[in-house]
């Protein structure tokens, strides 16, 4: 079109590359589209029948008493491998640290493995622990120690390599071991940092043992998945209910908590 | 011990402040170990026997494949784990696409106040705390098991994590474009088409990029309830214990997220 503006027109080089990453997630789209079969029809009934689910799920508190016992059970699948995951963690951690792992090779390991862990959802680990270990609670926790492991050694040996070299240094002149260093010059930096993540994956550690019951791995998803086999929608309404104030209320005290620490 | 006589000591005993946070410390050990230990022996975990048995029968042969996986599995490993690629793109796509306009509703610098933002925000709450593999059973149930139950599980769930991070970055703007726009005699659609969006963007790809890696992550295991992807044929070699197959099954899921996430990682640093 000629006509004046007054802008300048963007330059050749940025219009190509804006020109061509479009059109690669047009690409990109099309080819989901086909792999997945996504079903544009599905999408629109699929969405009317879910708005019809949520008119049916009226709460039957009538079915509390059958929630509490697997409820507790949840929290306790929770509270169990956060602490068994984070002691377990933590050798893990100053391993996989760059300032406090003893050699490149074994760095280089703790990292991967981390990677590894990191790799594999909460529910895989769960169903993985099913078929070794049979259905319950103790899958649960084993699966939750390992996804923990991998949570928190990450995000512990990110705060270690980022502490004040300074206390490092002196102990280090001072003539102190590997771990004396540790204890006392790495431990005080980041144990606040640390306990505020130990609280944050609990709050994840919550969320996740709740589902793991889906695939047998204990707590109240197990319950969850019974009513919604049985078309129970009331008892359905009800969990939904108790585990939303439950996890609003164990967020609400972690974030209070955390916010203290630091 | 009252009478011992007192050791000379350099170091000084440290304040009352300290003691006290040292004795608080110790009483909050205490009563974490005794709540494990609670835990431990009302959650009527089974006996040691049992899961030495479990370990026995099980745990090596999954240890033995995977050394040795089954290769004949990898196609359908590879098909399976493509499928669940895309769901994870299209599922972060839908959810991204219906955040967005939530967003700009949570966000209490554009509604004018914090309180016009709050039913927003606890909307976004509420998605947030819903599972997902709840969200994919009902899908399952009203759309019919495939991917696009999957998919729109994801999407929904999406919405609650986006939503609240894309509402973050927009109260986190500057506001000067605004007011500038705003004096140079643009109206309100000028203001948000060329002050908010240009600011936002780059941050909003990369939480939608973060939020593909955990998405990516839980499509793996959707299949599981007959939501598409590669969970299903995971969980029918997992009940029938063919451990060399579900070790091909495995290392393929966690050798295309360690690709993806590097990959993602790496475009999330060069955005922000």
């Amino acid at each position: 079109m000629p006509e004046a503006s007054s802008l300048p027109r963007p330059p050749a080089a940025g219009r190509i590359k804006a020109a061509l990453t479009v059109a690669l997630f047009a690409a990109l789209f099309v080819l989901a589209f086909r792999q997945t079969g996504f079903n544009f029809q599905a999408l629109f009934s699929g969405t009317a029948d879910f708005f019809r689910f949520f008119g049916r799920l009226v709460p039957d508190w009538s079915a509390l008493p059958q929630i509490w016992p697997p409820l507790i059970q949840t929290i306790q699948i929770a509270y169990v491998a956060t602490i068994v995951g984070s002691l377990l963690a933590m050798p893990i951690v100053f391993l996989a640290s760059s300032n406090t792992s003893t050699d490149p090779v074994t760095l280089w390991i703790a990292r991967t493995l981390l990677t590894v862990l990191r790799s594999i959802p909460d529910l895989l680990w769960a169903a993985l622990f099913v078929a070794v270990l049979g259905l319950g609670a103790l899958p649960g926790v084993v699966a939750l120690v390992f996804f923990t492991m991998g949570v928190l050694a990450k995000l512990g040996s990110e705060t270690v390599e980022a502490i004040d070299p300074g206390p490092l240094e002196a102990l280090r002149a001072a003539g102190a071991g590997r771990n004396r260093t540790i204890v006392f010059a790495v431990v005080p930096q980041v144990a606040a940092t640390m306990v505020s993540y130990i609280l944050y994956v609990f709050e994840i550690n919550v969320r996740a043992s709740v589902v793991i019951g889906l695939v047998g791995a204990g707590g109240i998803g197990q319950l969850l998945l019974r009513y919604l086999n049985f078309f129970d929608y009331t008892g359905v309404a009800a969990i939904i209910v108790v585990i939303f104030a439950v996890v609003l209320l164990i967020d609400g005290f972690s974030v209070w908590a955390r916010s203290k620490l630091i | 011990m009252v009478n011992a006589p007192r050791i000379p000591s350099d170091v000084p005993r440290p304040p009352a402040h300290v003691r006290r946070n040292r004795v608080l410390m110790i009483a909050g050990v205490v009563l974490l170990v005794a709540l494990f230990v609670l835990a431990l022996v009302t959650m009527n975990l089974p006996t040691w026997q049992r899961f030495v048995n479990g370990m026995q029968r099980n745990f090596w042969p999954l240890m033995r494949g995977l050394v040795r996986p089954e290769t004949e599995v990898f196609g359908l490993a590879w098909r399976s784990m493509s499928e669940t690629f895309f769901m994870a793109i299209l599922g972060t796509a839908l959810g991204a696409l219906l955040a967005f306009p939530i967003s700009f509703f949570a966000a209490g610098n554009l509604l004018g106040g914090t309180r016009w933002a709050l039913p927003g925000k606890a909307l976004l709450v509420a998605i947030r705390t819903f599972p997902e593999l709840v969200l994919a059973i009902i899908f399952v149930a009203a759309a019919g098991p495939g991917p696009t139950a999957g998919i729109m599980a994801m999407g929904i769930h999406s919405i609650g994590y986006l939503g609240k991070v894309f509402s973050d970055v927009i109260e986190g703007i500057d506001q000067g474009p605004m007011e500038a726009i705003r004096a140079a005699g643009g109206n309100q659609l000028h203001t948000f088409l060329y002050s908010v969006v240009p600011q936002v963007l780059p941050e909003f790809a990369s939480h939608v990029l973060y939020r593909f890696e955990i998405n990516l992550r839980a499509a793996t295991v959707l299949g599981m309830v007959g939501a598409g992807g590669i969970g299903l044929p995971l969980i029918q070699r997992l009940q029938f214990r063919r451990w060399d197959e579900v070790s091909m099954l495995l290392i393929v899921i966690v050798g295309f997220i360690i690709v993806v996430d590097a990959v993602s990682s790496r475009v999330r640093n060069r955005l922000v």
